[in-house]
């Protein structure tokens, strides 16, 4: 059962060297329903840096990133925090390390950003300050479901981080905005990553190539790529994750990708 | 601005109300009159004001905070807008264990079994009925309802076998019955102000569940992002709205739908955060019961119609407002 490359992925891990993982994944399990959704994970994650996670779809990204952020335990394996077991914090103090912001969110009772940003962050900060600082002073007393999808993906990230945690954890943050805020976010992202860590799923491959210092890209529960970004970008085995044959288009400064089916696949209909 | 403007409307309400009620009864009495009772009148009629129906009114107050505020915590804790301690079977449960202690001869003193026991069914029934959704695996708002009127009717089921098993006499009898209906006990005034310290103390004590009761409301996962530990929080929210929906019971009953409308009229008046939907709730619980008593009262003389009876015609059909609009929007 137990994957030999798993731990060596570690080793693998394009780190600069000397540079302290703030937050490790090792031996991770998650058993659901008798399938391992994800399966021996390990990895070591530094203070700073902005990383891609990539895969297709139900390889186990968002369940790994949950697990990471402290949020769901998981069956086997451990999640460090500066080398000590994070299931050891209280969830209040995993919150103040960690930024978490999961792919969907719909809160039960009708919140305004105001009351939102005021249950992140206690009732005696001055919401105007925070609001004006992020230039939301618009969306400050709008009730949630009057937000398009877009905004509520912006209000939901400036509440995450709002206490400007050291860590923050992704699960698509783009997915519902349009091209130019979701390219905004993902500078800004890129951009947090020069000081923080910033752990991100991602969907589209263009922006995570182009802005991400590190991918790691993960099949069936198992990181199967864990490499920067530029040298896994030109690699045949990214194919193969995806089960596509990608063309590199050059138009620099970066490549892009386009993708056809496998040719055994464009017979079938 | 807005919202203290707000807060002052409602108790100028509530005041208007406590008047109204003082003054209703199947004998009117003038605000003069009122004013001569209180000022030490010795009169038959003063005197029966003063120790009949102006604790009657502040004890309808009283177990109308108790039931809007316990009604916002159920909403708060099973994120459920349908959510009340009455149709989950926390109120029911608390009856049972009240008609216990009315009926079965224990051997200590009734003033104390039977808050305890009200308490231990109002908790129980909670705790079963949380455990029933969750290993169902739905906490919305259809697998809840369902897990709570299906333990209401038992609950209701076992108190009517106890009370035609147990009372031989029938005065207790009537004395059960009336209160399963939904009634105030009139209280001396020694009384009520053992029961508004109660309900002080509740709005008191539930305030510090605010802020977990505003990450719940967030959903699990970003609750726990935010820093609650929901498998702590929620067996401790339970536990203080089993309290004060023992409290409301042991003093008025089992009283319908006033802890389903009172939240939604307080998150409209001041918003969903729960600082202020909690006491909100208290508050506007407090005129809707205080007005619901005075009609009970006053309707029928000189018979009185049951509290609960009240309510349930004028709530009934809030809930099936609710009820589609929710409906409607899944």
């Amino acid at each position: 059962m137990h994957d030999p490359q798993g731990l060596p992925d570690t080793a693998a891990a394009p780190d600069t060297p000397g540079a302290q993982s703030v937050l490790a994944a090792q031996g991770l399990v998650l058993q659901h329903r008798g399938s391992r959704v994800v399966d021996q994970v390990s990895l070591a994650l530094p203070a700073r840096g902005a990383i891609a996670l990539i895969g297709p779809n139900g390889a186990g990204k968002s369940s790994l990133l949950s697990m990471l952020a402290g949020l769901q335990t998981p069956s086997q394996g451990q999640v460090l925090w500066h080398g000590a077991p994070l299931q050891r914090l209280s969830f209040a103090e995993r919150a103040r390390c960690i930024g978490y912001m999961p792919q969907r969110f719909s809160p039960y009772w009708d919140v305004t950003l105001a009351e939102l940003l005021q249950m992140r962050l206690g009732p005696s900060v001055d919401m105007d300050d925070v609001l004006q600082q992020h230039g939301l002073q618009a969306f400050a007393s709008r009730r949630w479901n009057s937000l398009s999808g877009g905004e509520q993906s912006r209000c939901l990230l400036t509440t995450v981080l709002a206490t400007d945690p050291p860590v923050l954890l992704a699960d698509e943050p783009g997915a519902a905005l349009d091209v130019r805020h979701r390219l905004e976010l993902v500078d800004a992202l890129a951009q947090r990553g020069r000081d923080r860590l910033v752990l991100v799923v991602m969907h589209d491959l263009d922006l995570a190539f182009a802005h991400f210092d590190r991918v790691i890209a993960m099949d069936r529960g198992r990181v199967v790529q864990d490499r920067a970004a530029q040298d896994l970008l030109t690699d045949p085995a990214l194919d193969a994750v995806f089960q596509v044959e990608f063309d590199r288009i050059d138009a620099p400064p970066q490549v892009l990708l386009r993708a056809r089916r496998k040719k055994e696949d464009g017979c079938a209909d | 601005m807005t919202s203290r403007t707000t807060w002052w409307a409602a108790l100028l309400v509530l005041a208007l109300c406590l008047l109204g009620a003082a003054c209703a009864g199947h004998q009117w009495a003038s605000v003069p009159e009122l004013w001569r009772a209180l000022s030490g009148d010795d009169s038959l009629h003063s005197r029966l004001l003063l120790q009949w129906r102006l604790p009657r009114v502040a004890a309808a107050a009283c177990v109308g905070a108790l039931l809007g505020l316990s009604g916002a915590i159920f909403q708060g804790v099973f994120r459920n807008p349908l959510a009340e301690p009455y149709l989950l079977g926390a109120s029911g449960g608390a009856a049972l264990g009240a008609t216990v202690a009315l009926l079965v001869p224990l051997g200590l003193p009734q003033g104390l079994v039977l808050p305890v026991l009200a308490f231990a069914g109002a908790w129980g029934s909670t705790l079963l009925v949380l455990a029933v959704a969750r290993a169902a695996g739905a906490l919305d708002a259809a697998g809840l309802l369902l897990a709570g009127v299906a333990l209401a009717a038992m609950l209701g089921a076992l108190r009517s076998f106890l009370m035609l098993a147990l009372s031989d006499e029938t005065v207790s009898l009537q004395v059960v019955m009336s209160w399963v209906l939904g009634g105030i006990q009139t209280p001396s005034w020694n009384g009520l102000l053992v029961l508004a310290g109660i309900t002080l103390g509740c709005v008191v004590a539930t305030r510090p569940l605010a802020h977990g009761l505003d990450l719940l409301g967030l959903g699990d996962t970003v609750a726990k992002g935010f820093g609650l530990n929901p498998a702590r929080f929620i067996p401790l929210a339970v536990l203080v709205g089993s309290l004060v929906v023992a409290a409301a019971v042991a003093y008025g009953g089992l009283v319908a739908f006033v802890g389903l409308a009172a939240p939604h009229i307080a998150r409209w008046m001041v918003g969903p955060m729960h600082r202020v939907v909690l006491p909100a709730s208290a508050l506007v619980g407090a005129i809707v019961v205080t007005v619901a008593d005075a009609l009970a009262r006053s309707v029928l003389p000189p018979a009185e119609v049951p509290l609960g009876l009240i309510t349930a015609i004028a709530g009934g059909p809030f809930f099936i407002i609710l009820l589609a609009r929710r409906l409607r929007a899944s």
